[in-house]
């Protein structure tokens, strides 16, 4: 090999390899970053809570911006600046979650920056109270807000305490996720089930709980009241019809109304009518004469 | 020798006495009539939810209860017509009663369309038009009183149930509710037995009569044709629409029935589109039967007064106006204090309209003639009553806009007022041409065989013409 080619060689492949940690270096320079708003928790003092993010270095042409809010983005949040910022107003319970600004490029991958805001969970729903049937299932349920999501768990008011449920009839079902809860109860059982159950919800920040009523109804609990009235038109139907059987002779001899026949001259005209037989009348006739006398 | 065939008032109703507790049993047949099929929707969520069908599905009940209770109305008037108001009303009571109790058991909506849709609504039916004719026969001078009197059990009985339906709802559930509800509603066989049979004095029935006659001419199928058709002509008398007074009636009730319910309907959901909140809408319905309560009676005791009774048929048409005034007014109202003077008003024009309008059926028709006009009057408000608030709800889901509704209702109801008005000016006018062409008639008849001249207060003068010119009095009556 000529002297003065293997001197070309080594410094063109020298030269590439410098080139190449140059490029690296240059990349790395120009991999974009973000400084955004710390984490926080609620409350926070005064109406208005500000998330910011400022895209600081970058290489490629930026696009533009958004907001997420737990993985969704938040409508009307897409703009073109550089710094952005999004607003919470008199930030409450359900304004707890993960945030993150998003910022996009025309080359190269979009770029984020993660703001979470944590507060205690506060349960915005659950049942008050749930009257069942027995043998029919109960569902309680519990909803809350707040971040990070809380650990669920159901209690029974039992002798003066709130204890575990014992589930060793095995018709208790807890089923949890995220911000819900759910406590289904099967084959309701009317003197070990009804009482107080709460819902317990517990995160790093806080917990709270609410309680709901459960009652149980015996199948024949509405019989009772049931034979009451019964019992109560029958006496007052006896007490009408033989009120105006006994007042019936009197009104006739205090001849209140002389101007009407006695019932039985009717009954003749009725049975005279009977007799003149008229096939589909007959039997007509025997149900009129029943009623008549009713 | 016997009465002449044409003469009807050959007893004098009793007007007071034992008619009270007739009364009291009207009232509570009423009530039960009008309030159950509306106090049932408090059970729908329930019953939604157990049986896993749809709301529409659910309200059907509701539907099918009010059209079973209308339809049924010439057969019931039938049915009293034969055996009298007594039988007819415990029958109905049981009805209703057994319905109730057996739909306690009821697992998929089917069964509940049947239960308590058509034999709760046949046993209403019953209930409603038997009540509605012993007053009639028990009632003459007194008889707007003890109209108003009876109908004011509607508002009663809603305003009782409501709250006490939602009681049982939440301690015994659905099917225990319906359970102790159709207990409840064997009272209606406690009205029946209050109404005691008005002793009518027999005349050998012209229907015996009719039948001696009939006998020799005709033999087999013509006989069996022309006994068709009279039976035919009991449940349906298509000759009353030749009456030009209860075509007019007719026109003017249906008119109003269309518009009447759709505003009761939707009331709350307008409160709540105009920023009320849930329990004070709520409260405006109970606002407006309460003083339908004593509004009722009220009128009963107005059209009573000698200024009014003789064109009674004048408040009717004053009510209906002012009831379609008021619904014309509602979309100017934005506030809830407004809101709830108009449901006042609207209480006060409702009770007004319904106080009367089975008042001026008896007014026009006589107690002859009653028993079937009102069964013909309640099949035929069948169609615009169910009509009436799905049309108006389709004004609702076009336009957006409840004034629209509101709007519909009212010009309505007032063009129906306005209508009866002047017919019966001309009403009014033709009859008092007839009345002097018989007075006249009359006076020729005096003059030819001199009688006594009978002392008959207006109202029975009236009740005389107007059976007069019913030519076909055959039916006997109890």
């Amino acid at each position: 090999m000529i002297p003065g080619k293997r001197r070309a060689a080594v410094m063109s492949f020298s030269a590439a390899i410098f080139g190449a940690l140059l490029l690296q270096s240059v990349s790395s320079q120009n991999e974009p970053s973000i400084t955004a708003s710390e984490h926080t928790t609620l409350p926070v003092e005064g109406d208005m809570y500000m998330l910011q993010c400022n895209l600081t270095s970058y290489q490629n042409i930026h696009q533009e911006s958004y907001w997420t809010k737990n993985g969704e983005e938040i409508p009307e949040t897409r703009s073109p600046n550089r710094n952005t910022e999004y607003k919470l107003h008199k930030p409450r319970g359900d304004d707890a979650g993960v945030y993150m600004c998003v910022f996009t490029f025309d080359l190269s991958p979009s770029a984020n920056a993660t703001i979470e805001v944590k507060s205690a969970p506060e349960i915005t729903g659950h049942k008050r109270s749930e009257n069942r049937n027995e043998g029919q299932r109960a569902l309680l349920y519990c909803k809350s807000v707040g971040y990070p999501h809380p650990a669920w768990t159901w209690r029974k008011f039992d002798n003066g305490i709130y204890r575990e449920i014992d589930n060793s009839t095995g018709r208790f079902f807890v089923s949890s996720k995220d911000n819900y809860t759910e406590l289904h109860i099967i084959d309701l059982d009317i003197g070990l089930d009804p009482g107080e159950y709460s819902c317990n919800a517990t995160n790093m920040i806080g917990s709270r709980e609410e309680k709901s009523v459960l009652r149980v109804r015996s199948h024949l609990a509405p019989l009772w009241p049931l034979l009451g009235v019964l019992a109560e038109i029958i006496i007052l139907i006896v007490i009408i019809v033989v009120y105006e059987k006994r007042k019936k002779p009197e009104d006739l001899q205090d001849g209140e109304s002389p101007v009407f026949y006695s019932s039985a001259v009717c009954d003749i005209y009725e049975e005279k009518l009977c007799s003149s037989s008229f096939e589909m009348d007959l039997l007509l006739c025997a149900v009129s004469l029943l009623l008549r006398n009713l | 020798m016997s009465p002449a065939p044409a003469d009807p008032l050959e007893y004098k109703p009793l007007d007071g006495g034992w008619g009270w507790m007739v009364v009291i049993g009207a009232h509570i047949s009423i009530g039960f009539a009008y309030a159950t099929p509306k106090v049932l929707s408090i059970f729908f969520n329930e019953i939604q939810q157990d049986l896993g069908s749809s709301f529409s599905e659910i309200a059907l009940i509701s539907s099918i209860m009010l059209a079973a209770m209308y339809a049924g109305g010439p057969v019931s008037s039938a049915m009293v017509n034969r055996f009298g108001s007594r039988p007819i009303v415990m029958l109905g009571g049981l009805l209703c009663g057994v319905s109730m109790i057996t739909a306690s058991f009821g697992t998929s909506i089917i069964y509940l369309y049947f239960c308590i849709g058509v034999i709760g609504g046949c046993g209403l039916s019953l209930n409603l038009n038997a009540s509605l004719i012993i007053i009639s026969k028990y009632f003459l001078k007194r008889r707007p009183l003890a109209n108003g009197l009876a109908m004011a059990g509607s508002p009663v009985f809603l305003c009782v149930l409501a709250p006490f339906n939602q009681y049982l709802l939440v301690n015994f559930g659905w099917r225990g509710s319906l359970l102790i509800l159709g207990g409840l509603m064997l009272h209606c066989c406690v009205a029946g037995a209050l109404m005691r049979p008005v002793p009518l004095p027999c005349k050998p029935p012209s229907y015996a009569l009719e039948k001696t006659v009939e006998e020799q001419p005709n033999s087999g199928n013509t006989k069996l044709k022309k006994r068709f058709v009279k039976n035919a002509k009991k449940f349906l008398d298509f000759s009353l629409f030749k009456d030009r007074g209860f075509v007019i009636y007719l026109i003017g009730s249906i008119m109003f029935i269309f518009g009447a319910y759709a505003p009761i309907v939707f009331l709350s959901a307008y409160a709540k589109s105009q920023g009320v909140e849930e329990y004070s809408a709520a409260y405006l319905l109970s606002i407006m039967g309460f003083v339908d309560m004593f509004v009722r009676p009220g009128t009963g005791l107005i059209a009573n007064s000698k200024l009014v009774r003789p064109r009674i048929q004048y408040f009717f048409s004053f009510a209906l106006v002012f009831n379609g005034t008021c619904h014309l007014l509602c979309p100017l109202i934005k506030s809830y204090a407004f809101l709830v003077v108009y449901a006042v008003f609207f209480g006060i024009g409702f009770g007004m309209v319904f106080a009367l309008i089975f008042e001026c059926l008896m007014d026009l028709m006589g107690s002859q003639r009653f028993p079937r006009a009102v069964g013909l009057v309640t099949i035929i408000e069948c169609f615009p009553m169910l009509l009436g608030p799905p049309a108006a709800g389709l004004l609702v889901d076009v336009y957006h806009d409840y004034k629209y509704l509101f709007l519909m209702c009212g010009s309505v109801i007032l063009t129906g007022g306005l209508f009866l008005f002047v017919m019966n000016i001309y009403n009014y006018h033709m009859l008092d041409k007839e009345r002097q062409k018989q007075v006249r008639a009359s006076e020729v008849e005096m003059k030819l065989t001199p009688q006594a001249g009978t002392g008959q207060t207006e109202p029975e003068a009236k009740e005389r013409n107007v059976a007069l010119r019913d030519p076909e009095n055959t039916e006997t009556t109890d």
